[in-house]
């Protein structure tokens, strides 16, 4: 058997408060496409990271060509020859397309720029997986899918390296260029390259890779070759040991209010498609499905935020549109943003101020804001949401992720909305921060309100909600009631995979 | 928190007045008169006009945006209208305090116009405000070749009258101050102030947590075109004319009193009473310089190594602020475990 050109031993990454690898062991063969799957938070970003030098491991070592590292800067990891395609497509949008491929790598003699090479270059490799891409346009007119599959032949081609990591590359690519991907792959396994695919979908890491590792809570469960695996059986490895609804499900009694959301048939195109469901008071509805599914999308969606679909959304039997998020909270229906950075802090502000931007108003006679009035308010959401911090006064930017997020929700909070959007409240925080959020959705915003929520992993959901509707690609695959929870049944469902078998024909297939 | 630290906190935020009180003493010791009453005076008076230039820059500045056009403004909005008032239609627009009012209303006029084809054209803050500018200042160039004057007292009383009974204190610096005490109540104490400094901070969260962004935006250039047109008839009065120089290349030190009162480049962040200490602090250096018979063309050198002080203090309050936050970070968790 070869040599593995890279052997990552006893990897182990700690972070405060959770450890995200642990003595991880892993190597990649040339000449193999070696898959990398588990559910999130499982450690595939934190290895992906290390590949690619950005994070530091705490203890392990990494072996290639012969040396030993302790740890990767970003240039030593290029040095080496390890060429990584992120998640979200890093392109300089105002260049051309045959710059953008060669960024880096400018051919040059003396250090001037050969135009004449790159374009000839850049023309060859686009023509040589028949992509019909004028070399001249500028990236910010290409498509998602055509930045993705340029970033892909940059780093797969034109870096000329040994390792490639794509990490989760096929996630937005169109059908056609996903083929184009499946071709490049092949080349390189030809060429004897080592290919790291990383991917949320079972489907294609059955269909592409030579070996498949699988990762849960931050430990390698197996390393397993093509053929001794399927579906189902690599279904089992990535959840694990699941817990059954009689044991996670203390039952809840279903002593909701009112109806206070229905949507009938809400469409809106390229995101989701046919979604209907209600919501009542006091209800926790849980949505779940893979990036892409269509969540985000449904959520601003009904806040006003991306406005502009077919079918209807009632709001306490009434027809509403929110064209604009101001329009939904007076009414009642406030939006918890899935980036609490970009859109749901001001961080120039102190915490108190951030608790009272939505509510100000409230607190206010003829425009004059009443400060005790206000003060008072903030105190109590302060001590509510229990935010760790001096005083209300530091300012925002200064607090963990948990705290802001926090924040973010104490402030919604203060605005006393009937229904909750929360767009993956406990993304990117603690586990102790993540069960302080948790408990509050279950305890007093359950208690005065209906909540909506998405989260990046199914346990967060399986805990609190009282029904879970699953989204595949735009499409309503099921809809789970509390006493049918089943972990690995909402995995297989998320992965479009559930449905054919439920239903016991190809014809029904979600698409 | 610490007594200790909220009082070195506040410090740190409030560090403007800490380096106008130092510079004032230390000019008090050094040059004579400059302390006198006559001399703050002198400086607060000289200072009306640039403090309403720098109250219009630094409200712009806190939305997230920029104006290059006050300066031209302030000639602007008073020249049209006086030469509309004196020379085409003195029979309707003689009344001096309809005058007022027209200058005020170009103002808001042209303030509109600047948000309108930010906020709802999308247009880029610096080149549009850049060629409204070099359009305002052509048009005061063709309008009023030649000096017009003397103006109504009426008019040109905010900019020149004085009161005997109070040591002949100029109107102008108590109508300075009545406008920053306003500006300070509106920033702080008001929804629209708050919402507009959230703005600022963050657009994109305060669109979703519900605020009508470009309505803010659109309410600052307002504000800025309002301002410009007050100091426009702080100059006219002064001068008791109007002309076309007026205020030429001020809009960048305008820029620099912003600065120096602590308004965040980037939007979000500053005060009135901030803005307030770097303009005076603009008005005090060159008075300072002037009685210390520095030629004029070095004052103007001289003001430009202010500014790049301002920032350079500026990133040593930032960073001074945080380690303070950090050393308290730290002493709580010893606290903590011992």
């Amino acid at each position: 058997m070869d040599e593995p050109v890279l052997l990552l031993e006893g990897v182990t990454k700690v972070y405060p408060g959770t450890v995200a690898l642990e003595s991880v062991h892993f190597e990649a063969l040339p000449g193999e496409v070696h898959g990398l799957i588990g559910k999130n938070g499982a450690g595939k970003s934190t290895l992906v990271g290390i590949l690619s030098g950005l994070v530091e491991p705490t203890s392990g070592s990494i072996t290639m060509n012969g040396r030993t590292f302790s740890s990767f800067s970003r240039s030593r990891a290029k040095r080496e020859g390890i060429s990584i395609v992120p998640q979200e497509p890093e392109i300089v949008l105002d260049l051309s397309v045959a710059e953008n491929l060669f960024l880096g790598e400018l051919e040059n003699s003396s250090g001037f720029v050969s135009w004449s090479r790159i374009r000839a270059d850049a023309r060859r490799i686009l023509d040589r997986f028949g992509l019909d891409i004028g070399i001249d346009l500028q990236a910010r007119d290409l498509s998602l899918s055509e930045r993705q599959i340029l970033l892909i032949l940059k780093a797969c081609v034109v870096e000329d390296a040994n390792i490639v990591v794509l990490d989760e590359a096929s996630a937005s690519l169109s059908r056609n260029d996903a083929a184009i991907l499946k071709r490049i792959v092949n080349e390189l396994r030809e060429s004897g390259k080592a290919v790291l695919y990383i991917s949320h979908h079972i489907d294609e890491l059955l269909e592409i890779c030579d070996r498949l590792t699988v990762l849960r809570d931050g430990r390698v469960v197996a390393t397993r070759k093509k053929g001794t695996l399927d579906h189902h059986s690599l279904a089992e490895l990535i959840v694990g040991e699941t817990l059954s609804s009689s044991e996670s499900g203390r039952k809840r009694s279903a002593n909701f209010g009112e109806e206070l959301l229905r949507l009938e048939n809400l469409t809106q195109w390229g995101s989701f498609r046919n979604i209907s469901f209600s919501l009542k008071k006091g209800e926790i509805l849980g949505i779940a499905g893979l990036r892409g599914s269509g969540r985000t999308e449904l959520l601003k969606a009904i806040s006003g935020i991306e406005p502009g679909y077919a079918g209807q959304i009632n709001f306490k039997d009434k027809r509403v549109f929110f064209s604009t998020p101001s329009e939904a909270l007076r009414m009642g229906i406030a939006y918890l943003p899935e980036d609490r950075e970009t859109e749901g802090l001001i961080k120039s502000f102190s915490i108190r101020e951030n608790l009272l931007l939505n509510s100000i108003a409230r607190f206010s006679r003829s425009g004059f804001v009443l400060g005790g009035d206000a003060a008072r308010r903030a105190e109590e959401i302060f001590a509510g949401v229990q935010i760790q911090a001096f005083s209300m006064e530091q300012s925002a930017e200064e607090l963990s992720g948990g705290n802001k997020q926090k924040v973010v929700i104490g402030r919604i909070m203060a605005n006393e909305p009937e229904v909750y959007l929360l767009d993956e409240p406990t993304r990117g925080v603690d586990i102790g921060a993540k069960r302080s959020i948790l408990s509050i959705v279950d305890g007093p915003l359950r208690a005065s309100a209906g909540v909506l929520l998405t989260s990046p992993g199914l346990d967060d959901l399986m805990d609190i909600c009282d029904r879970i509707l699953v989204l595949h690609k735009g499409d309503m695959v099921r809809e789970y009631r509390r006493e049918d929870f089943d972990e690995k049944s909402l995995f297989m469902d998320m992965q479009g995979l559930g449905f054919q078998n439920r239903r016991g024909g190809d014809e029904c297939r979600a698409v | 928190m610490s007594g200790g630290l909220k009082i070195k906190l506040t410090l740190l935020d409030n560090i403007i007045w800490l380096m106008l009180s130092l510079f004032f003493f230390a000019c008090a010791l050094g040059i004579p008169a400059f302390a006198s009453w006559n001399n703050i005076v002198n400086i607060l008076y000289h200072t009306t006009i640039m403090s309403m230039l720098v109250l219009a820059q630094g409200f712009v500045l806190l939305s997230g945006n920029l104006d290059l056009s006050i300066d031209a403004v302030l000639a602007f909005a008073p020249g049209a209208v006086i030469l509309a008032s004196t020379k085409w239609f003195p029979g309707v627009l003689g009344n001096p305090y309809l005058a007022i009012l027209l200058t005020l209303l170009v103002g808001g006029c042209i303030g509109f116009f600047n948000g309108y084809c930010v906020a709802r054209l999308g247009m880029n803050a610096f080149m549009q405000t850049l060629s409204l500018s070099i359009i305002l200042r052509g048009m005061v160039l063709f309008l009023i070749p030649l000096s017009i004057f003397p103006l109504d007292p009426v008019y040109s009383f905010i900019g020149k009258a004085r009161f005997p009974a109070l040591g002949n204190l100029p109107a102008a610096i108590p109508v300075a101050f009545a406008v920053y005490f306003f500006f300070h109540i509106l920033l702080k104490h008001t929804v629209f102030g708050r919402n507009y400094l959230a703005t600022g901070g963050n657009a994109r969260a305060s669109f979703v947590a519900g605020i009508d962004t470009r309505k803010m935006v659109i309410a600052g250039f307002i504000i800025a075109g309002l301002l410009s047109a007050v100091a426009g008839m702080l100059t006219a009065g002064r001068q008791d004319s109007v002309s076309n120089t007026m205020g030429n290349g001020m809009t960048l030190l305008a820029f620099a009193g912003a600065l120096l009162g602590g308004t965040s480049m980037s939007g979000g962040k500053g005060s009135a009473f901030g803005m307030l200490g770097g303009a005076i602090l603009l008005g005090m250096f060159s008075n300072a310089l002037n009685l210390l018979g520095v030629k004029v063309t070095l004052i103007h050198a001289a003001q430009g190594a202010l500014i790049f002080v301002a920032i350079l203090v500026d990133r040593f309050r930032i960073a001074l602020r945080a380690k303070l936050l950090r050393d308290e970070q730290l002493r709580k968790l010893k606290g903590a475990k011992g």
